[in-house]
C-alpha cells in the first residue's frame, strides 16, 4: 500500500510513524492548516470512524490505558535507585543547560511572532505577525499592535538573560492577555507558555546571562516550599494542556487527526488510521494524566521531546513552533519529579556538589 | 506506609478516572458532532442554507475576473479570531486543487491564467477562515476555464 521511493522518503516516513505512534502533541490547531482545499472537501463528507462513537472500544481502550499505566508505574519503581544515582548530576544538568535552552528558545519564537517570521502554513513570512503562535495573528484583534513591541522587548530580554524572573511573570502576563484577547482558541496554547514561564521564574537565567553578571541571578528566588508548589504547578498545567489538547483536538476530532496523518502519508504497519489515531490520543492522554500525577517525569519528557522534533521534521514545519516546549521539557526530563530542596541554582549547586 | 501506599494509588486513580469519563463522554459527543470544529463552521439549522454560483469573464487586460453570485451569505471584510456561526465572511478561491485567493467582496480578480482547462472552486468561509457547513455540507461551486493556447476563451 505504501511505497517509499527513496532514502529521504524512507526516513520520512519511519520518523513520522514514531513520532505519531508515540505521542501526538504536534498536532495542534495550527496543523488543521497544512491539509490541502481537496482534503478539506474530503474531510467535511468524512463519517467519524466507528471505533470514536463505540462505547465497547473505548471502554476496552480506557482499561489497556489503565494496564499499561500500571506497567509503566511499575517499571518506575524498579528502576528508581538507579535514577536516584544519576539524580544530582542530571539536576545540575538541569540548571546548567535547560535555562539557556528554554530562554533562547522562548526568545526566538517570541521575536519571529512579533515579526511574522513564524506564520502559519500558506501565509507569506513576515507579513502577520502573531501572539506567540503562528495562529494568534494580531491582524484579528485590532489595538494589540503593542502585543508587537512587548514581545520583542521579552524576546531581547530573555536572549540576553536579564532580569529572567520577572520576565517569566511578565510572560504569565501575555498569556493571560493572549486569553482575554482571543478567547477560547488560546487555551490550546495557553498551559503550554503559562509552563515555561513558570519553570523561568523557578530556574531562574542559568548560567551565561547577564543576571549572572550583574548579581541578579538569585535575587527573587522563591522559597523553597513555595518552589516546590510552584514546579507541581508546572507539571500539572503542562500536563493539562497535553490532556486538553488530545480531547479538544483528537478524541472529538478524529477525522481531523486522521486527515492530517494521511496527509503526512503516514505507514499503517497493518493498522487502520482510525485505530492509530486512538493509539495518539490514549498515549497523549495517559503522559499528560502522568505529569499531571508527577509521576514518570522524565520518560514521558523525553518521549515529547521525541515526538515533536520527529513530527517537526515529517510534517515539513519549523521545529520553532514548538521551541516553547523544548527547553522546558529538556529541564522537566533532567530536574525530574522534585527539586533539589536546598538548591535554588547553578551557583549555589557548584557549591553544594563540590 | 500510608503515603506510600497512596503515591502509589493516585496517579493510576487519575489515569484511570480521566480514560473512563472520556470513554463515556466521547462517544455520544461524536455521534452528534462529525465534522472537526477546527476547521469547518457549522451553520444553524433554522438559518437559511447560502448558496453560492461563479461566472467568469476576462478583462481587457487579459486578467480573469471572478463574479460571486450568492444568496443568504453576506460577505465582509473583518475577520475575527473565534467567529459565531453565521452567513457572513469571505470566500476561498481555489484553481485546480491550490488555493490562490480569498475573495472579500463578490468580485475578483485572479490575474492571467496559463493556456489549458483550469478547475476554480469557491467555497464559503466564515469570519475566522474555517469552513461554512450548511445543510447539505461544504457551501462551494465550481467552473473550468478553458484557456486556448492562442487566444484566451472560457
Amino acid at each position: 500500500m505504501l511505497s517509499i521511493r527513496t532514502p529521504r522518503a524512507a526516513i520520512r516516513t519511519a520518523s513520522i510513524s514514531f513520532g505519531a505512534i508515540t505521542f501526538a502533541t504536534s498536532a495542534h490547531a495550527h496543523e488543521a492548516w497544512l491539509l490541502t482545499p481537496d482534503e478539506i472537501v474530503a474531510l467535511a463528507m468524512e463519517p467519524i470512524p466507528a471505533i470514536f462513537t463505540s462505547y465497547l472500544v473505548l471502554g476496552l481502550a480506557a482499561v489497556i490505558g489503565c494496564i499499561a499505566t500500571m506497567a509503566a508505574l511499575f517499571v518506575e519503581e524498579q528502576v528508581q535507585p538507579i535514577e536516584a544515582r544519576l539524580e544530582p548530576t542530571l539536576q545540575t544538568a538541569a540548571f546548567a543547560v535547560g535555562p539557556l535552552v528554554l530562554r533562547l528558545g522562548l526568545a526566538i519564537m517570541l521575536a519571529l511572532a512579533a515579526t511574522g517570521g513564524l506564520p502559519r502554513h500558506g501565509t507569506a513570512m513576515w507579513t502577520q505577525p502573531t501572539l506567540l503562535v503562528p495562529d494568534m495573528q494580531l491582524s484579528l484583534v485590532p489595538g494589540w499592535d503593542l502585543l508587537v513591541p512587548l514581545q520583542i522587548g521579552i524576546a531581547i530580554l530573555l536572549a540576553a538573560g536579564l532580569f529572567t524572573r520577572v520576565i517569566g511573570a511578565v510572560l504569565i502576563g501575555v498569556v493571560g492577555i493572549g486569553l482575554a484577547v482571543f478567547g477560547s482558541k488560546f487555551m490550546a496554547y495557553a498551559p503550554h507558555f503559562a509552563t515555561p514561564a513558570l519553570v523561568l521564574i523557578l530556574v531562574g537565567s542559568g548560567p551565561w546571562a547577564l543576571d549572572q553578571i550583574i548579581g541578579l541571578s538569585t535575587r527573587l528566588t522563591p522559597r523553597p516550599a513555595i518552589r516546590q508548589a510552584i514546579w507541581r504547578l508546572a507539571q500539572i498545567l503542562v500536563g493539562g494542556g497535553f490532556v486538553y489538547l488530545a480531547v479538544v483536538y483528537k478524541l472529538t476530532q478524529p477525522t481531523l487527526l486522521i486527515a492530517i496523518l494521511q496527509h503526512g502519508e503516514m505507514p499503517t504497519f497493518g493498522l487502520s488510521y482510525p485505530v492509530i489515531a486512538l493509539i495518539m490520543t490514549g498515549v497523549e492522554i495517559i503522559c499528560g494524566a502522568l505529569l499531571i500525577a508527577g509521576r514518570l517525569i522524565r520518560p514521558v519528557s523525553l518521549v515529547i521531546i521525541g515526538a515533536i522534533t520527529f513530527l517537526a521534521v515529517v510534517l515539513g514545519e519549523t521545529p520553532l513552533f514548538h521551541a516553547n516546549l523544548y527547553g522546558t521539557m529538556l529541564i522537566f526530563a533532567l530536574a525530574g519529579r522534585t527539586l533539589p530542596a536546598s538548591i535554588s541554582g547553578p551557583t549555589e549547586f557548584r557549591r553544594v556538589t563540590a | 506506609m500510608k503515603r506510600s501506599t497512596l503515591s502509589r494509588i493516585t496517579p493510576i486513580a487519575i489515569v484511570a478516572g480521566l480514560l473512563a469519563s472520556l470513554a463515556v463522554g466521547a462517544p455520544s459527543y461524536n455521534t452528534n458532532h462529525t465534522a472537526p470544529r477546527a476547521v469547518f463552521l457549522s451553520l444553524p439549522t433554522d438559518l437559511p442554507t447560502p448558496q453560492v454560483s461563479l461566472t467568469a469573464r476576462q478583462d481587457p487586460s487579459g486578467n480573469w475576473v471572478l463574479q460571486l453570485d450568492t444568496q443568504a451569505f453576506q460577505f465582509v471584510e473583518l475577520c475575527v479570531p473565534d467567529a459565531d456561526a453565521l452567513p457572513i465572511g469571505h470566500a476561498h478561491i481555489i484553481r485546480d486543487g491550490v488555493k490562490i485567493a480569498a475573495a472579500y467582496q463578490p468580485v475578483i480578480d485572479i490575474g492571467r491564467l496559463p493556456p489549458g482547462q483550469h478547475r476554480i472552486t469557491a467555497i464559503l468561509r466564515g469570519q475566522d477562515h474555517r469552513a461554512l457547513l450548511g445543510a447539505d455540507g461544504l457551501i462551494s461551486t465550481e467552473i473550468v476555464i478553458d484557456v486556448p493556447r492562442l487566444g484566451n476563451q472560457i
